[in-house]
């Protein structure tokens, strides 16, 4: 193995390395939460900060009433829905647009318009329109969602090579062969890109909604606690927000892996070498 | 092979083409070009760098409009895109996205072949392209050769009646550009499919053909039709010892010269 690597002394076994780097973040992490603990109450007032034994203790509280639980599975719901539809949407979108000049020609400016649109301030209407229950959030999630996958996968079919669709037309290529053999493949690392950039900003859209008007979610649950200076269990709600993510990056990664394979592949022998 | 009328698979008849350029002109590419090309012919096309010789094979195959006369394929005018022809663009252009078996296959998969008459063209046409043991890689793990080689057999696996090859080997250095020209040949000597292979070389223009077409400089006129008088199989790497070579490659040079001194060499080096 190391024997006939071209440069030994740089070479060390796989796992070794993966400790060290292990090691070294936990000590990192480790010593961010002992720094947290040990500030608490004697350099910065408890009450602003928290402290990491307190936010434990509070989950345990939140978690046992069912509180907790209840919030979750509200702005669950809210992104389970919102997300996928606004990218699938949003890529949809995307093609149909790069796919028809004419399309592109009439509505592209409209669409970069409404683009210079912060977004999140559209959440007050939503709420009008789509009343405090998840809906308004859903829709929220939507347009956050929908924009950055349209804008992603535009910009791929812009950059689309047009002698793979002359070549794949050549060849007899029918149009539904012609978008999932050639065209979608081509466009999927902008489709990828956006998809994944997408996904903190659905959570952002969720809570969003909640923070304006809602009667439940984490989002109406993290305000309330504010509200009262309960910050052990605004970290709680953060904490939570942050696993939400963390396992909707996951979900992507292994998207990402299988559609992108073909990539991934060369890279990562290009970096080994 | 018979030189029978009947035989001509492509009649370029007349055919122009001009280029609408942003400032309202006209720039012509092309003007009545007219040329036959007979079943099973192998026909080079070289001239200097923009004279259209490109512009003319994406014509044959329907990517580009006519701006005049006609093309006819098999006894059927081309209008729209012509799948009857196989096009081997300049860069290797492999789907990168399949896997050589995938992009071999994938002329067969949208015309209709068996599953089983699928699979066993695909393994001929891998196998002779050298490629055995690489079927299930990307073409980001192919050397450029081997990318090169898969993109002709990818064009020649689902039998079409022409293949249309684009300076396919401008990029490669000398050494793969020769080993590239003898499999080209030794493959096309098992199937004989009618080829038409633009090229700015005048020794690879030469060494592979039956006839080279000689265009001139904008707008692309046909200067001259040679017929090379080599036998096959031919060495590519002695193709100079063989005869016929100097005569045909003087005569091709001969009407370069006189094209180059016309146009004054450094205007007709240009790229395009």
């Amino acid at each position: 193995m190391s024997s006939n690597g071209p440069t030994p002394s740089t070479n060390q076994p796989a796992w070794r390395r993966a400790l060290k780097i292990h090691a070294i973040r936990f000590f990192f992490v480790g010593g961010f939460f002992l720094l947290w603990e040990v500030a608490s109450g004697r350099w910065i007032e408890a009450f602003l900060i928290s402290s990491p034994s307190k936010i434990w203790l509070a989950f345990l509280k939140v978690y046992q009433s069912g509180e907790l639980t209840t919030n979750t599975w509200v702005t669950f719901q809210e992104i389970a829905i919102g997300f996928p539809v606004g990218a699938l949407t949003g890529i949809w979108t995307g093609y149909i647009f790069g796919r028809s000049k004419a399309l592109a020609d009439i509505f592209e400016p409209i669409i970069i318009a409404l683009y210079g649109v912060p977004r999140t301030a559209l959440a007050p209407l939503f709420i009008v329109w789509l009343g405090i229950g998840i809906w308004s959030k859903v829709g929220v999630v939507f347009i956050l969602v929908f924009f950055l996958n349209f804008f992603n996968t535009y910009a791929g079919m812009k950059q689309l090579d047009q002698e793979f669709v002359d070549l794949a037309r050549l060849m007899g290529a029918n149009r539904w062969r012609l978008s999932f053999r050639v065209i979608l493949p081509a466009v999927s690392p902008y489709i990828i890109t956006g998809f994944k950039t997408s996904i903190p900003f659905s959570v952002i859209g969720a809570i969003t909604g909640e923070f304006i008007a809602a009667t439940e979610g984490l989002g109406y649950y993290i305000r309330a606690a504010a509200g009262v200076f309960r910050t052990a269990d605004v970290f709680v709600g953060i904490a939570v927000l942050m696993i939400i993510v963390i396992l909707m990056n996951k979900v992507a990664d292994l998207i990402e892996r299988r559609v992108l394979r073909w990539q991934t592949q060369s890279e990562s022998v290009q970096v080994q070498g | 092979m018979s030189n029978s009328p009947d035989n001509i698979v492509i009649q370029v008849d007349n055919v122009s083409k001009t280029f609408q350029t942003a400032d309202t002109d006209r720039v012509g590419a092309l003007e009545n070009i007219s040329l036959d090309i007979r079943q099973g012919e192998f026909v080079t096309v070289v001239g200097p760098s923009g004279c259209g010789k490109s512009t003319l094979i994406k014509l044959i195959a329907g990517l580009v409009s006519l701006s005049g006369g006609r093309i006819i394929c098999q006894g059927e005018e081309v209008r729209g895109l012509n799948t009857k022809v196989g096009y081997v663009p300049q860069e290797s252009k492999l789907f990168p996205w399949l896997t050589v078996e995938q992009n071999v296959a994938f002329g067969l998969d949208s015309k209709g072949y068996s599953k089983s008459e699928r699979d066993q063209r695909v393994q001929h046409f891998i196998q002779l392209a050298g490629l055995a043991g690489f079927e299930k890689r990307y073409p980001s793990q192919l050397s450029g050769g081997m990318a090169k080689r898969a993109s002709i057999v990818r064009a020649l696996a689902y039998d079409p009646t022409v293949i249309l090859m684009d300076e396919p080997f401008g990029p490669l250095d000398a050494q793969t550009r020769m080993i590239l020209q003898d499999e080209l040949l030794k493959i096309w000597e098992h199937k004989r499919q009618t080829i038409i292979f633009v090229t700015h070389d005048l020794v690879e223009a030469v060494a592979l053909a039956d006839r080279v077409v000689v265009m001139t400089h904008r707008p692309g006129k046909i200067r001259d039709v040679i017929t090379v008088p080599m036998t096959r199989p031919r060495n590519i790497f002695e193709i100079h010892r063989q005869p016929g070579f100097d005569e045909a490659h003087a005569k091709l040079w001969n009407i370069f010269r006189h094209e180059l001194n016309l146009k004054n060499g450094a205007s007709a080096a240009v790229g395009n």
